[in-house]
Parts: C-alpha cells; sequence; structure tokens
C-alpha cells in the first residue's frame, strides 16, 4: 500500500544537503546500502532513483526486486531530520521522454557519465529516524523498556 | 494477405499455472513470452490513443507480421522492468492479448482480466525525416527502444534457389513492402551513413547498431559478396564515430576466417552473429536446406568456432528460431527430447565461446511452416533458463544482444542478474 509523501519530506528529499541512503538486497540476502544522490521526489508521489551503471549491485537488486517482489529502504538524514522510507521499484525506464530528460539533465551535471536507467520506486511506508521521536514512541509502548538506574532517586 | 493460423491457446495451461511451476522464473519475461507466442490485437480505443508524433509505429522490417498486413499501428511494447516485446499484429480469431487504453494508460489483457501495463515504443526523433537523395530516414535505419536496426539487403539467396529457411518470410515480406511502402530493395552507403548520423544526434536514445540481411553467396569464394557489401556499410556508418569500433553486431552468413578478419580489421563492428537456427543436423538440413548444402551444419558451426578467435569470447553467437525443432514430420516428438537436445548443442557452442540466443518461434503466413504449432510457454521458459543457465557455467557475456541491445531473447534478458 503506497504512501503519500509529506511536503517535509519532499523537500528533505530533494535537498542537495541530505544525505540519501539506497539499501536493496542481493540474491544471497546480503543488504547493499550505498550512499545514493540521484535519489529524488519523481512528481508523482513516488520517488525517482538514476542509476549510472548497468551492471552495478544496486541495478541488479533493483531488477531482481522487480521482478520476484523485493523491497528496499531509503535512509535521509538532512537538516535535522532522519526518516527511512521502505518502498518497491515498481518501473524502470531505459528509454522514451522521462528518460531522456534525465539523461540530459544528469549530464548538465555530472560531466561524462551515461545513464542506465530511472527506477521508479513506490513508498510504502515512511518512517520517523529521529532519535526524540522514536525514544517518546518507545517510552509510550514499552514503558519497561528502561535501564533502572536512569531512573533510580539520586 | 491473409494469416491461416488456428493455434488455440485456451486448451493449454494456463499463464498462472505455467508460471507457478518456474518460481525462480521472472514472471515478468514469461509474460513476454506468452505475448510472443500468442500476439497481440488493438482496440479500437487504442488505436485512438496513438499519438504518431510520440509513439513509434510499423516501420520497415526483415520479418513480417501474423495478420500478413502492413498498417500503422504501434510499433511494439516495453514492459514496466524495461523489457522489449517485439509482437506484431494478430487476428483476434488466434487468440491474441489485447492491447486496450484504460484511465489513460496502455494496457495488456488477457481473458478479459487486465495483466499487465504497457509502454509503446517511443518515437525518435530521426523519423519523418529525409535523406539527402529524397528517402525516408525510417525506411532506411528502423529503430528499437536502444537499437538501430540496419537491414542492408531484403534478398536471400537461398530463397531464389528454392533453399529458403522453413520458417522464414523475408522475401514474402520484403516484396510486401517495396509494393506497399517503396522500401528499397537494398540500401546505399551514403542513406544510411546519413540516416545514423541524423539518429545518434538525439541525446541517449540508442546504445547499439545491427546488421542484417538475407545471404548472399556470390563471390570468388562463398559469400565473398555478401561480405564486401558490409564492410562498405559498415565504413559508411563508422565514419559517424570518433572510436574505431562502436557497439554493433552483424547477423550474417557462416563466414570462412579470412572474411571474418576482413571484417574485424577494416570496419568498426564489434560481434559477429551467425543464425544456425535450429541446434540439430537432421533438422538443419530439413529446415535450413540452402544453409545445409552450401556450409553445412558442422562447418556452420565450425566457422562460429573460429569466429571466437577473431573477435573474442562472448562477442560471438548464433541465434535459434526457439521451438523450431518441434515442428512436423521430421522435428521432436516430445518438448523433453527437443529440450535437451538443443541445450547439449548450446553447452558445446559454449564451451567453445560461442553463446546461443533465441527468438520466439512463430509460424508465420509468409512461411512455408504457416501451418505448424509452436511449443508451449513451458517449453520457451525452460529453454530461456537453459540457455542463460549454459552461459553463466561457462563464464559467457552477452552484452551485444542484452535486454537492451536486442531485446528480442528471453535468455539474454536473464543475463541482467548475471
Amino acid at each position: 500500500m503506497a504512501v503519500t509523501l509529506t511536503p517535509e519530506i519532499i523537500t528533505l528529499l530533494d535537498d542537495d544537503k541530505t544525505s540519501k541512503i539506497l539499501a536493496t538486497v542481493g540474491a544471497d540476502g546480503f543488504p547493499h546500502a550505498v550512499e545514493k544522490r540521484s535519489l529524488h521526489y519523481g512528481g508523482d508521489g513516488s520517488i525517482h532513483y538514476l542509476e549510472l551503471l548497468e551492471t552495478s549491485t544496486t541495478n541488479r537488486n533493483l531488477v531482481r526486486s522487480i521482478w520476484f517482489g523485493g523491497k528496499v529502504a531509503i535512509a535521509l538524514n538532512g537538516e535535522g531530520r532522519s526518516v527511512q522510507i521502505k518502498g518497491r521499484p515498481v518501473k524502470t525506464h531505459i528509454t522514451g521522454p522521462l528518460y531522456q530528460r534525465h539523461y540530459e539533465r544528469i549530464r548538465a551535471s555530472l560531466g561524462n557519465v551515461d545513464l542506465a536507467a530511472v527506477w521508479v520506486i513506490e513508498p510504502d511506508e515512511v518512517i520517523d529516524q529521529n532519535l526524540e521521536a522514536r525514544k517518546r514512541r518507545e517510552e509510550a509502548l514499552h514503558p519497561d523498556f528502561v535501564h533502572l538506574d536512569l531512573i533510580a532517586r539520586t | 494477405m491473409v494469416a491461416l493460423l488456428k493455434q488455440k491457446f485456451r486448451t493449454e495451461l494456463s499463464f498462472d499455472e505455467v508460471v507457478a511451476n518456474h518460481p525462480g522464473f521472472p514472471r515478468l519475461i514469461a509474460r513476454k513470452i506468452d505475448v510472443q507466442r500468442r500476439g497481440v490485437h488493438y482496440t479500437e480505443r487504442a488505436a485512438a490513443a496513438f499519438d504518431p508524433d510520440l509513439h513509434q509505429l510499423r516501420s520497415p522490417y526483415i520479418f513480417g507480421s501474423r495478420d500478413g498486413e502492413i498498417k500503422p499501428l504501434p510499433e511494439s511494447l516495453l514492459l514496466r522492468d524495461g523489457t522489449t516485446i517485439l509482437v506484431d499484429p494478430t487476428p483476434l480469431a488466434q487468440d491474441p492479448y489485447i492491447v486496450d487504453h484504460r484511465d489513460g494508460r496502455f494496457v495488456l489483457i488477457d481473458d478479459g482480466e487486465q495483466v499487465e501495463d504497457v509502454d509503446l515504443w517511443p518515437k525518435p526523433a530521426y523519423y519523418g525525416k529525409l535523406t539527402s537523395s529524397g528517402l525516408p530516414m525510417s525506411h532506411i535505419v528502423s529503430a528499437r527502444p536502444q537499437r538501430l536496426n540496419v537491414f542492408q539487403s531484403s534478398f536471400c539467396y537461398f530463397w531464389a534457389d528454392k533453399q529458403g529457411c522453413q520458417f522464414c518470410d523475408i522475401v514474402t515480406h520484403t516484396k510486401q513492402q517495396r509494393d506497399e511502402l517503396g522500401v528499397p530493395n537494398r540500401l546505399r552507403p551514403k542513406d544510411v551513413k546519413e540516416t545514423i548520423a541524423e539518429a545518434i544526434r538525439e541525446p541517449g536514445r540508442f546504445t547499439s547498431l545491427c546488421l542484417t540481411a538475407g545471404s548472399v553467396i556470390k563471390g570468388a569464394k562463398l559469400f565473398d559478396l555478401e561480405v564486401d557489401f558490409y564492410i562498405e556499410l559498415l565504413q559508411a556508418i563508422g565514419e559517424n564515430f570518433t572510436t574505431k569500433k562502436f557497439p554493433s553486431q552483424l547477423i550474417a552468413s557462416a563466414f570462412n576466417e579470412k572474411q571474418l578478419a576482413r571484417l574485424y580489421a577494416e570496419t568498426g563492428l564489434t560481434s559477429y552473429t551467425s543464425d544456425l537456427e535450429v541446434l540439430n543436423e537432421d533438422l538443419f538440413n530439413w529446415i535450413c536446406p540452402g544453409k545445409a548444402q552450401h556450409v553445412g551444419y558442422r562447418e556452420w558451426k565450425n566457422r562460429l568456432v573460429r569466429a571466437v578467435d577473431i573477435f573474442g569470447r562472448g562477442n560471438v553467437g548464433t541465434g535459434l528460431v526457439g521451438g523450431v525443432e518441434t515442428a512436423q514430420p521430421l522435428g521432436f516428438k516430445t518438448e523433453a527430447d527437443a529440450l535437451a537436445s538443443t541445450l547439449a548443442e548450446a553447452d558445446w557452442l559454449a564451451a567453445r565461446g560461442v553463446t546461443t540466443v533465441y527468438i520466439v518461434w512463430v509460424p508465420r503466413p509468409g512461411s512455408a511452416f504457416k501451418d505448424q504449432k509452436a511449443p508451449s510457454l513451458d517449453y520457451f521458459i525452460r529453454l530461456a533458463q537453459g540457455l542463460q543457465d549454459i552461459r553463466a557455467s561457462h563464464g559467457l557475456k552477452v552484452d551485444f544482444d542484452d535486454y537492451r541491445r536486442c531485446g528480442n531473447h528471453p535468455d539474454s534478458d536473464l543475463a541482467r542478474l548475471a
């Protein structure tokens, strides 16, 4: 089930200063997490990822995911916010107007690079990874999960 | 021309039942195979949604279609994983998939159920332009999503001697294209060079070139004239590139070592394919009588192996008309026997550096095999997986003929995970 990305998440996703990690899973079950600066908002509720190398581990894992129903995770960190987005690759563009627009754009920004594919990732879940927010949630749901010295009378 | 095929698919196992038996095989590639087996029919609503400015309509091709007609329909389809489906319009009576337009999207319909979204091939920028000699560039070089096709000559000397391959409709279709569209019989290098120059101006559109045509047996040595044609053409094409070599595939006759060495040394060609069509000597002799008489099955294989010394491992291939080994009355009687025999021969070739790919056999109305029945979806799935497994076991790549550079081989689609 797709979720709607909030304006704050979209801003974080499109901010060049945001750290963006894309995690995929290989055939052997090992996770593969790599910083991918080309992750950005797709404009229609989806996330776009520009893959530069046909034979990269990420690209192969994304192909495997779209073929066999695998999932991906995206970690964003910037401007005091940290979120994780879980989702699924639902389409890849290797030709056509969207692909060509990105092809020209990425060559204009990065120079002599090629573009293998534009992946479309549909977000299923957004998790706020901010420690304070996570801590408040944990305290509310699991009040017993605490070291006693932290609540000892001093 | 009226298609006579009567193959029915409803009496077979359903798509879901077949795919359930192959959990490690991508459903999208199975869908591609099934669409190619059965063909497509475009609804009126889909036809009304084509945009000739955005979508590539059918352009000259080396083989004909199942409806035997040349109509302004979409060239073909793309699946959402980037997989190409080369498929032709098919009469409704043959139980094809339906392509409809619903909620602003093109969709594939099977038995009334919407099974996949599809995209139409985008129209390349050079379509609609003319060469300096006044010919439509789309008649000189045709496009796939990422490849340029140059069908150098539309004549096959085996056909002239009534020894054409029995599954092939190249000459029938050529005559039709010449009569109905004015497609030239033989391309002039200058027109091709101009068209390629215009095509590759489009950023990010094309990744490779493919040249192919019928066999030309003339010359001092068998095929010398065919080699001369290709060298002249490849040299003209090469003038468009800054590098001596450019990503390219030649699908041609089985040339001798001297001819292959000339092709490699004198042109920018990077890969060589010569199609055995069927991997069995007796069936080769029956199905490809011209190839059998002039070269022979064993020599054809040996020439492929010798080509590896010139073009390198992973740059030499042979193509099969997958399933034609089950043609009757002389073909294999069971799919299991056909598969075992074909894969054993493919393994022999792979051990010597030659990769094998297949296209889905469609008995075409313009071919001698027009009334034959192609094998099951299950067979084509096993053949695709088997050929890719063989490639992987021998460490062979198939970059020049993969999902992107070609798009017509279910087995090399699987190489995306290799």
